[in-house]
């Protein structure tokens, strides 16, 4: 009897002890950090940990987004009872800052989603209706770009990519748009030199209502055409990464034949697969080529020049700086980078969405790196980690990142770091290195190895003339040149407060010599007698050369004892002849 | 003729680039001590340069200090250089000894450690705009030391300028095998070491059960 008590009282410490754990354990997840490393890069390019500027805030399904809509009969935007209820494959996003809308391009569905500002389902266009192809349904849109006119009429562009067109439209309601112009293949002959195929993926749209299209498998820039849709010529290629494989195969041509050119592939740059416009209208494009280093990201001009002055095609990074392929922990894979999109914000902030990593990365209009966060995860089933990154928008703080696998938007927002690190490089940025000191400091209060912090201070420091501790601040965050320059206030600085006693040392050695020369003229002072002058002391001789001269002298006394012997022998001889 | 104090012949080596080292030569003279402080000094500068230079004009990668790289490039290049000297000259004809090669190469060697050493101590001072005087120095330097150099050979084994010139060459192409030689001992020992070493594991392994 007792036996069974014991047991049933071991099993009842058992069970508390483990439902305890239970309860710890779903305790600890609640503190739980976000699912990456943020890091930083340092002067030398090497990865530094970091605070998170961007927290996970939360994931939106297509039932968060309210796509359930588009099934129910009662509501106002129902389509039909069968129509898919969560995103597939969306390949982009794009938000409307007047409307305060953003839109998807839930490119598997073939539709284009319109969301309100909290992510809810507010409209859903599935095609247009009386076009000149007479195709109405789109058919896997990869790219929009929406454009409030000043009557205040919404206009959609989509690139239709498997329809082979551009659509332009108006938005009537909710479910129907009005087809206002349909782009398809350009006829001109510049345009088929270059690609068999016009399949539009991303679209854009300037100032002047100019469309540019990224399309596939065409190197040769974006297709440009004006508000009338007419092809105008390729805008802003990227140039011919100079490879080792390229240079072997420039000097081959010099030596091939006419046939052997022919089969030879001609050296293509890389098509850039991304671009964004920003508030000034400035076209930044990333190129999605593994490790490109020329031309991974540009900032180009109305003439489509890279107005980042880059010669050699390599000075600004961005992505993870690594050369060929690295291993990345979290995935469990080598990987390269692959920069797939990028987004401007309304601050000038480029975020830039690495496919490979899940990585999201901010620099600021310089190109200086501000944050890194975001990753990839194998099983993908951690909120916050992505499978297939494919696109990357701003808003309201807050980064946007869609998911093309998992189907979701997930919502970054920005950490109290974050915010301190943002105001503190708008600031710099401006020029303002003053203003900007109390949020360096906060930053650096958080994150003490943040050399953008670090720089900020020091350069706050120098305006204010406290030069001895600019420096301190830019030996901690090796900024050579700005050292150089704090350094030479603080040596003119220090050269005015101490003249006189500069200027009496430089006198009195003056005099000294004067003094000693002259005195050492007159004889007053001797000549330093120096035993250089005297005969080199006679070395003593080792032993060995002692008795190597004592052998010599045996030797020659015992040679002299011979002759003489010898002399006097023959003398002998002849007094006995 | 000339008599001087041991420093006085380094002094004299270095101030007479024509003469100082047949003078040197024909009098017998020159320090195995002194050439040996010299190379140890060569250490020194080459550590100072690394770690002393003015922050502005410090390119290295200062997060690691590794003194092996410095040893090798300024010690072990030496020894090499001599070692080699003394194999090409041998058989060219050389009238050097071995160790009169040591002594005059590390003579030669006197102006580069002492640019280097005002170079350093200068830097502390200037500006990157005023690098240009730093340059000159360290470049005046690194020059007379060669003209040196090659003194000290023509000298040392009674060479005409042509037939130093081509002595030099052969011998920093014996300088690269050499290195190259120990390079490859170096990785055989190891490998050596690395078998060794695993026998040991696993008859430990094995000794424990």
């Amino acid at each position: 009897m007792k036996t069974v008590q014991m047991k049933k009282a071991i099993k009842k410490a058992i069970s508390l002890t483990l439902a305890t754990l239970c309860v710890s354990s779903t305790m600890l997840t609640a503190y739980a950090s976000e699912p990456y490393d943020s890091y930083s890069y340092d002067f030398w390019d090497d990865p530094v940990p970091a605070q998170a500027a961007y927290k996970v805030n939360d994931t939106y399904t297509g039932k968060n987004l309210g796509l359930e809509r588009l099934t129910d009969p009662e509501d106002e935007l129902f389509i039909s009872k069968n129509i898919s209820t969560s995103l597939s494959g969306a390949k982009d996003i794009f938000f409307e800052e007047t409307l305060e809308e953003f839109w998807v391009a839930d490119t598997q569905n073939s539709r284009i989603l319109r969301l309100n500002k909290d992510l809810q389902l507010i409209g859903c266009y599935t095609g247009v209706d009386s076009t000149e192809s007479g195709k109405a349904s789109f058919n896997a849109p990869t790219g929009m770009f929406v454009k409030v006119e000043e009557n205040g009429d919404v206009i959609l562009y989509v690139g239709d990519t498997q329809n082979s067109r551009i659509v332009k439209c108006k938005i009537v309601d909710g479910l129907n748009c009005e087809c206002l112009l349909e782009i398809g293949k350009p006829d001109s002959a510049i345009y088929s030199s270059k690609s068999n195929t016009f399949l539009p993926e991303k679209i854009l749209v300037d100032g002047a209502d100019n469309i540019y299209a990224v399309c596939t498998s065409l190197n040769a820039g974006s297709a440009q055409f004006n508000y009338k849709g007419e092809f105008q010529g390729f805008y802003g290629a990227n140039r011919v990464e100079v490879t080792a494989e390229i240079i072997r195969r420039q000097i081959w041509r010099i030596f091939a034949s006419d046939e052997q050119l022919k089969s030879m592939e001609s050296a293509a740059p890389t098509e850039y697969k991304n671009f964004d416009i920003d508030a000034e209208g400035f076209i930044y494009t990333c190129t999605e080529a593994a490790n490109t280093t020329t031309d991974a990201v540009k900032k180009l001009n109305a003439a489509g020049y890279n107005i980042w002055n880059n010669d050699a095609g390599n000075e600004y990074h961005f992505g993870d700086i690594v050369t060929g392929s690295t291993y990345d922990a979290a995935t469990n894979t080598n990987y390269t980078t692959r920069l797939t999109d990028l987004d401007i914000d309304k601050d000038g902030f480029i975020n830039i969405l690495d496919y490979s990593t899940g990585r999201v990365f901010v620099y600021d209009e310089f190109c200086s790196l501000v944050t890194i966060f975001g990753t990839k995860n194998n099983n993908s089933d951690q909120k916050g980690s992505f499978n297939a990154p494919n696109a990357v928008e701003t808003a309201y703080g807050n980064v946007y990142v869609v998911d093309g696998t998992k189907n979701d938007i997930t919502v970054y927002s920005t950490t109290l770091y974050g915010s301190y690190l943002k105001q503190a490089v708008l600031l710099y940025d401006d020029g303002r290195y003053e203003d900007a000191e109390p949020y360096w400091q906060e930053v650096l209060d958080r994150n003490g190895t943040c050399s953008f912090a670090l720089l900020g201070l020091g350069k706050a420091a120098l305006n204010k003339g406290e030069y001895k501790l600019a420096m301190e601040y830019f030996e901690d965050c090796y900024a050579q040149r700005s050292y150089d320059r704090a350094f030479k206030y603080y040596r003119e600085q220090w050269l005015q407060d101490n003249f006189i006693l500069v200027f009496v040392v430089v006198v009195a050695l003056l005099i000294f010599i004067a003094v000693f020369s002259t005195l050492k003229k007159k004889g007053i002072i001797k000549k330093r007698v120096r035993k250089v002058k005297k005969a080199a002391p006679e070395r003593k001789k080792t032993k060995k050369e002692l008795e190597h001269e004592a052998q010599i002298a045996a030797e020659l006394e015992a040679q002299k004892a011979e002759a003489s012997e010898a002399f006097e022998a023959q003398e002998a001889e002849k007094e006995e002849e | 003729m000339y008599e001087f104090t041991p420093m006085g012949w380094l002094k004299h080596c270095v101030f007479h680039p024509i003469e100082g080292f047949e003078d040197l030569r024909w009098k017998k003279q020159g320090s195995m001590k002194i050439a040996m402080g010299i190379v140890v000094l060569l250490f020194v500068a080459m550590v100072v340069n690394r770690q002393l230079i003015g922050f502005q004009f410090n390119g290295a990668y200062t997060k690691v200090f590794n003194v092996v790289p410095l040893l090798v490039q300024s010690v072990v290049y030496f020894f090499t250089w001599v070692i080699a000297n003394w194999s090409i000259c041998t058989l060219l004809d050389g009238e050097g000894r071995l160790k009169q090669i040591c002594i005059n190469s590390a003579y030669a060697l006197v102006p580069y450690i002492v640019s280097v050493f005002i170079t350093v101590f200068l830097s502390n001072f200037m500006l990157l705009e005023e690098a240009i005087w730093l340059n000159a120095v360290y470049y005046l330097g690194m020059g007379w030391s060669v003209v040196l150099m090659f003194q000290a050979m023509k000298a040392v084994h009674q060479y005409s300028v042509l037939k130093t010139f081509f002595s030099i060459v052969l011998t920093i192409a014996a300088m690269l095998i050499i290195l190259f030689l120990m390079i490859l001992l170096l990785s055989l020992f190891q490998q050596v070491y690395v078998f060794f070493y695993s026998i040991y594991t696993e008859i430990s392994y094995r000794i424990r059960g």
